[in-house]
């Protein structure tokens, strides 16, 4: 599959590499400057070059991506085709099962309240966590003062606070929120105070030699140098807030996807619950997938 | 070539006018550095004993010595980035006691903000000191310019080379209008072609700007070539045991310092003293 993909292009290559040399000796012959028109040419042509290999290049993953998804529907086909229904369904009964949940089901009302107590609950766990790390990072006394709990927190799984959290708040949006929130604190501040404190030793003399005020510390250098680590923490919430967000709507039972799915497991409805997974699992995506988008936009110094 | 030159001598214009506006580094000793008895302790004993030099206002000085002699301690407590233990610097005349706006520092690795832009890297120190927006940015375009970087300003520093980003450390530490220049191991970290053309433009500036600089290098044949004059540091503990004034009329070239008659006689001197260290510290061991 990949030899010959890699292989037919490769003639192509020279033949357009030649297409601008070939103009390249016109253009010297035509008058007395034409050396710079032909480092010109030359520089146009390699980097026409290396846009072709790129979107060859692009080409041959894109080919790679959609094959290796094909070869794995069709596994899950055969298999799902192959086995009781109660223990794992085809993908065409799924995806008739998704059908039927979003006409019937209520699934896009429960999408609807999951992503909306998710992006709540993510949005609060990610700022707090964002500005705590930070302090944490970038102050020692703030270090002192919570690092012990920050770290005794971290180390507890998140899960074993949710029933006492149920006693406290009850079982209504807010507990669930601040499971999500909880789910996505611990990482980001972690992944932040650890971007703070490993920020740039040399930029910080620079910021020093610059007597940088306080706030334009912050502004010029601590916020901006963290931002890889901001997106890092936020990118690493949306797992860790989806989790926290499933086990919210599994334990207080509410409404949204988790309780679609444990009600479609509960009574053996294995395509739904397969059908809700798999709704899951696009939302998960989607949501990193944004969250690339946005630090490719805040961050465009930072891969 | 010419059009660089011409820009060069732009830049001067517009460089020197703040630095004139500030009673002129050269005529009022302002850039005039001292350090008088410093020492230096660090937990693994002392760093530097008993240094004391002065630097007239407008002289290029370069440092050299063996490594882990104190020559960035040093470097350092004249940036107000460290403090002497005992003794003490002053510039200008004044004591050091931190970070001054008549001092600018350019760094081994560069110090560019990587989410900075070059052009917003060079306007950094003019927009902290709060400049107006017009002169800021004439100062930032005279001061890319100086350097060789006009028409790179909107790129990130990943997007340049080694010698691209010092020239833009440079400019930083330009478009300030320094009396003061203090550079540790700046072309360190570049190849070797585009050392010599950073010290030819390094020259070429320094001929127009009048800048008191302190240089350190590791390399003998940088110090001749820039300095006009060269302390060789010795280490453990740390002290200047040469201080050689270099013959060289300024301005001067690369090739007229190679084929400078003094040129081979001064390489074999501080060679000399830098092999002595060597060689003692290779028997206390
Ligand atoms: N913050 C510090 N704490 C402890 N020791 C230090 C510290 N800074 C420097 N030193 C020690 O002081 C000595 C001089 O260091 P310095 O960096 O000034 O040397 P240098 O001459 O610049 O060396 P190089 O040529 O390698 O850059 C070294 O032995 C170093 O280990
Ligand atoms: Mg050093």
């Amino acid at each position: 599959m990949i030899d010959p993909a890699s292989t037919t292009p490769a003639p192509l290559g020279p033949a357009a590499g030649a297409r601008p040399a070939g103009t390249g000796p016109g253009g010297t012959g035509a008058g007395g400057p034409g050396a710079a028109g032909t480092r010109e040419q030359i520089d146009a042509a390699i980097a026409e070059r290396r846009r072709r290999r790129e979107r060859r290049e692009r080409r041959v993953y894109r080919a790679i991506r959609i094959g290796s998804l094909v070869v794995v529907l069709a596994a899950w086909q055969w298999y799902g085709m192959h086995s009781i229904s109660i223990i794992f369904d085809p993908i065409t009964t799924v995806l008739a099962a998704l059908g039927h949940l979003w006409t019937q089901g209520g699934l896009p009302g429960a999408i609807w309240y999951s992503l909306w107590t998710f992006v709540l609950g993510y949005l609060s766990g990610l700022i707090a966590g964002v500005v705590i790390g930070m302090c944490v990072g970038a102050y020692q006394k703030a270090e002192a003062a919570v690092g012990l709990y920050l770290q005794a927190l971290y180390a507890t799984p998140m899960v074993a606070v949710v029933p006492l959290l149920s006693i406290w708040f009850g079982f209504g949006v807010l507990t669930q929120e601040l499971i999500i929130a909880l789910f996505v604190l611990f990482p980001s501040v972690v992944t932040v105070s650890y971007g703070v404190r490993n920020l740039d030793a040399d930029l910080l003399e620079v910021a020093r030699s610059l007597r940088m005020s306080r706030m334009n510390l912050w502004r010029h250098v601590l916020i901006p140098g963290t931002v890889p680590y901001i997106a890092a923490g936020a990118a690493q919430g949306v797992a860790m807030g989806l989790v926290g967000m499933f086990i919210a709507e599994i334990f207080t039972q509410l409404s949204g996807l988790g309780n679609l799915l444990q009600t479609a497991a509960q009574t053996y409805h294995t395509d739904q619950a397969l059908a809700v997974i798999v709704v899951i699992m696009t939302l998960g995506v989607l949501l990193r997938a944004l969250i690339t988008v946005v630090q490719r936009k805040v961050a465009p110094w930072a891969k | 070539m010419a059009e660089q030159a011409g820009a060069r001598a732009g830049v001067t214009a517009a460089g020197s006018e703040p630095a004139a506006g500030a009673a002129g580094p050269a005529a009022a000793g302002g850039g005039r550095i001292e350090c008088e008895s410093v020492y230096k302790w660090f937990p693994g004993g002392i760093v530097l004993e008993d240094v004391s030099l002065a630097v007239d206002s407008g002289q290029f000085v370069c440092i050299v010595g063996p490594s882990g002699c104190g020559k960035t301690t040093l470097l350092r407590m004249m940036a107000g980035l460290a403090e002497p233990d005992h003794g003490r610097v002053t510039i200008g005349g004044s004591t050091v006691t931190g970070p001054d706006p008549r001092v600018a520092v350019v760094f081994q690795h560069f110090g560019l903000f990587p989410w900075k832009s070059v052009y917003r890297n060079v306007a950094l120190p003019l927009q902290l000191a709060k400049v107006a927006r017009d002169e800021l940015d004439s100062r930032v375009t005279e001061a890319l310019r100086a350097v060789g970087l006009a028409g790179h300003e909107r790129k990130f520093p990943a997007q340049l080379s080694g010698g691209m980003k010092q020239r833009a450390g440079l400019a930083r530490a330009l478009a300030a209008a320094p009396d003061v220049l203090l550079m540790d191991e700046p072309f360190a970290a570049v190849d070797a072609q585009v050392r010599e053309v950073l010290q030819e433009d390094l020259l070429a500036l320094r001929d127009r700007l009048r800048q008191t600089i302190v240089f350190i290098t590791h390399s003998i044949d940088e110090a001749i070539t820039l300095g006009d004059r060269i302390l060789v540091m010795d280490a453990r503990p740390g002290r200047v045991v040469r201080d050689i004034t270099v013959p060289i009329e300024q301005p001067r070239t690369i090739s007229q310092v190679r084929h400078h008659p003094a040129y081979a006689g001064l390489r074999d001197e501080i060679w000399g003293q830098l092999r002595q260290s060597a060689i003692d510290r290779a028997g206390d061991q």
